[in-house]
């Protein structure tokens, strides 16, 4: 496998990490987050690596099974959250950074709420 | 068929055969010109004339000491426009990728930051060598639109082959065909004006020296 | 299936909650280039989306376009969008044929009328009437008519039906013709490449579906979140390029160090595709990575534009035989003056 190391840019680290600093000041200030698509960017699997480093392992881990596996870890800052999207397949369909009090995808629907109240009279029968 | 395609295809076949077709016409033409006969005899042998003329050609590129305050400036400012062609075209990775697709030869290419620099002086000496054509009362009063015409047609591809290599202001699509296109506008002028001292010179200075070299005032 | 239900309601019933539906939205708005932001609101759309009817037509094809979208079914939710999306009409894939499949089309056709999205694949032949290719004893630029005229919009996917492809390549015997040059009045997508990249054909639709418009074309046509940049611009060889490091052939030094392509005839700096990014198989690879240069399938008259082995720098020969044809006429011209000359000066 060629060594694609030499394409690490810290440049580019750093810009990113500035941008979270962003994203973050507004979540605290305005509570207005975002995310940052790294798949969007052109980024070296290098570069990929060398942030995630940076950002480290906070106090959550969560994964998600739906349509596929996804992992998402808060950061060692929080309310930076590092999200890994994959498909059925195992195939990484997004990649993001997100910057939010608790990523959006973890909250439950109130339709998937709604389905499962109609769902409990079952389940308690099944109890019995 | 798009433009790129054209110019990749038909136009440079075109382009090629024209100039090939027009310099063969012009140089055969000039040498075949009846000469004036010579009444005295010659100084030297043929071999010598020869070997004299195809020196010419080399030590013609310096010019004598006597001149050199008079014509600094326009010696000067020419030989860094042919020198800087010389080392774009010869030494540019894609020139000698060109010129190895239809002959066969290859040799190393220069750093493309170097030819990137030689081309921006070779850029500015022209523009350079255009403003003293224009403002310069001697040379203007015997430039035409040949001569003006000639230096558009060089001036263009140089200026394309740099938008091109730095992939700016428009897509390499664009700078790629304009640059083939360019080159190709050249090829077809090329023998049938003053650009043909490429060719030209070379024969001239021979000449020249033979001629010289007969009377036994070779230098 | 209801065909009142919504992609919402229909998913939640095979167990697939908003979530599922959320995160195939963060993963289209990636696709698609557009902002994050704008993930929910996507997911939103789709489970209020009601069914779309597609019909899909084959013309003058090699069926690898149709293979490619059909083969790129991960076992997703994608899978499950397409199935509700799902074609009215494509005769390769429909059980119905002959008289059955007439019927079918027609009554698609009436009952979604102006709101079906047709979807074309391979070139339409015009010449002499259009007899190269037939379905059923009519000809494909019948069939394109009649049926673009009640569309909402035309797909044309692949390069043979967005720009003429294969069969349009010189002589191009049967007068093959993308669709844009025998369609007007109505909204065009075209979706080249030979096959497209699937995740495409998936975008336009998802885009189309959850904002109710197709996405943003570039001057040919092609959706720009895809088609915006050259393979050069993104391509993972583009520092040896930037570095001058070339492969001189394909299996020496170079070639085995992945390095740039250009001098093997690649011809990615004037080619729009998203294949060195999104890249082909799920991301596994694409040519480049594989070792040979791109061809530029995703252009028109690619097929026609040299040989997939001269680099941009190069193009095609006069020949050997041309060239001394031009130097005996220019000698010959050259003899001529140069007699007239001496003639005139006696």
């Amino acid at each position: 496998m060629t060594d694609f190391s030499f394409l690490a840019d810290d440049s580019l680290v750093d810009a990113l990490l500035m941008e979270v600093a962003g994203l973050l000041r507004g979540l605290i200030d305005r509570d207005e987050g975002g995310s940052i698509d790294l798949r969007g960017l052109p980024l070296s699997p290098s570069c990929i690596e060398t942030l995630d480093r940076c950002l480290g392992q906070g106090e959550i881990s969560v994964v998600l099974d739906a349509a596929g596996r996804s992992e998402i870890r808060e950061t060692s800052l929080p309310g930076v959250w590092w999200t890994k999207h994959a498909d059925g397949a195992g195939r990484v369909v997004a990649l993001l950074i997100e910057v939010a009090v608790t990523p959006g995808i973890l909250r439950a629907d109130v339709e998937d709420m709604k389905r499962g109240l109609d769902r409990l009279p079952t389940l308690v029968k099944v109890a019995r | 068929m798009t433009l790129l395609d054209f110019a990749r295809g038909p136009g440079l076949q075109g382009a090629w055969l024209i100039m090939v077709a027009g310099t063969a016409w012009r140089v055969s033409g000039i040498l075949l010109l009846r000469q004036r006969s010579h009444l005295a005899a010659p100084r030297i042998g043929f071999a010598g004339r020869v070997r004299v003329g195809l020196a010419t050609v080399f030590t013609r590129f310096v010019p004598r000491r006597t001149f050199w305050p008079r014509i600094a400036v326009s010696v000067g400012l020419s030989s860094t426009f042919h020198l800087g062609l010389a080392v774009i075209v010869l030494g540019g990775a894609p020139h000698i990728l060109l010129i190895h697709q239809f002959f066969w030869l290859t040799w190393p290419n220069l750093p493309k930051g170097l030819v990137a620099i030689v081309s921006g002086v070779t850029l500015a000496s022209m523009i350079a060598l255009l403003f003293r054509r224009i403002y310069h009362p001697v040379l203007r009063l015997l430039s035409k639109a040949d001569d003006y015409l000639s230096w558009l047609l060089v001036f263009l591809p140089v200026l394309t082959g740099i938008l091109l290599s730095g992939e700016t202001i428009a897509s390499y699509s664009t700078w790629l065909t304009m640059h083939i296109l360019s080159v190709e506008l050249m090829m077809v002028w090329l023998p049938f004006g003053k650009l043909l001292h490429v060719k030209l010179a070379f024969f001239g200075r021979a000449a020249m020296g033979m001629n010289f070299a007969r009377k036994g005032a070779a230098t | 299936m209801d065909p009142t239900a919504t992609l919402g309601e229909v998913l939640g019933r095979r167990g697939f909650g908003r979530r599922s539906l959320l995160k195939f939205a963060i993963a289209m708005t990636s696709s698609l280039a557009l902002p994050p932001a704008l993930a929910p609101v996507m997911a939103a759309n789709l489970a209020k989306a009601k069914r779309r009817s597609v019909i899909w037509l084959s013309f003058q094809e090699c069926t690898g376009c149709l293979e490619t979208l059909l083969r790129s079914s991960s076992p997703s939710i994608e899978a499950l969008i397409f199935d509700f999306i799902s074609l009215d009409y494509q005769e390769s894939l429909m059980a119905a044929a002959g008289a059955d499949a007439e019927r079918t089309l027609r009554e698609a056709v009436s009952a979604n009328k102006g709101e079906y999205l047709l979807a074309i694949d391979g070139s339409i032949p015009v010449k002499d009437g259009g007899v190269y290719s037939m379905t059923g004893g009519r000809s494909n630029l019948g069939m394109l008519t009649e049926i673009a005229a009640d569309a909402k919009a035309v797909l044309a996917i692949g390069t043979c039906a967005a720009y003429g492809g294969i069969p349009k390549a010189y002589p191009n015997p049967t007068g093959a013709a993308g669709v844009e040059d025998l369609i007007s009045g109505k909204p065009i997508v075209n979706i080249p490449g030979c096959p497209p990249l699937p995740e495409v054909l998936s975008g336009v639709l998802v885009h189309f579906i959850s904002f109710g418009r197709l996405p943003e074309l570039d001057e040919l046509r092609r959706p720009l979140a895809y088609f915006g940049t050259t393979i050069h611009d993104q391509c993972y060889r583009r520092p040896f390029y930037d570095q001058g490091k070339f492969a001189k052939s394909f299996d020496d030094d170079g070639a085995r160090q992945g390095w740039c392509l250009f001098e093997l005839g690649c011809k990615g700096p004037v080619t729009h595709n998203a294949c060195a990014s999104l890249k082909w198989n799920g991301g596994t690879s694409f040519p480049i990575q594989s070792g040979h240069g791109c061809i530029g399938c995703s252009e028109p008259d690619f097929w026609d534009a040299g040989s997939f082995y001269t680099s941009l720098a190069g193009g095609s020969s006069a020949g050997w035989r041309n060239t001394g044809i031009a130097l005996g006429v220019g000698v010959a011209g050259g003899l001529a003056a140069a007699l007239s000359g001496r003639r005139k000066s006696t």
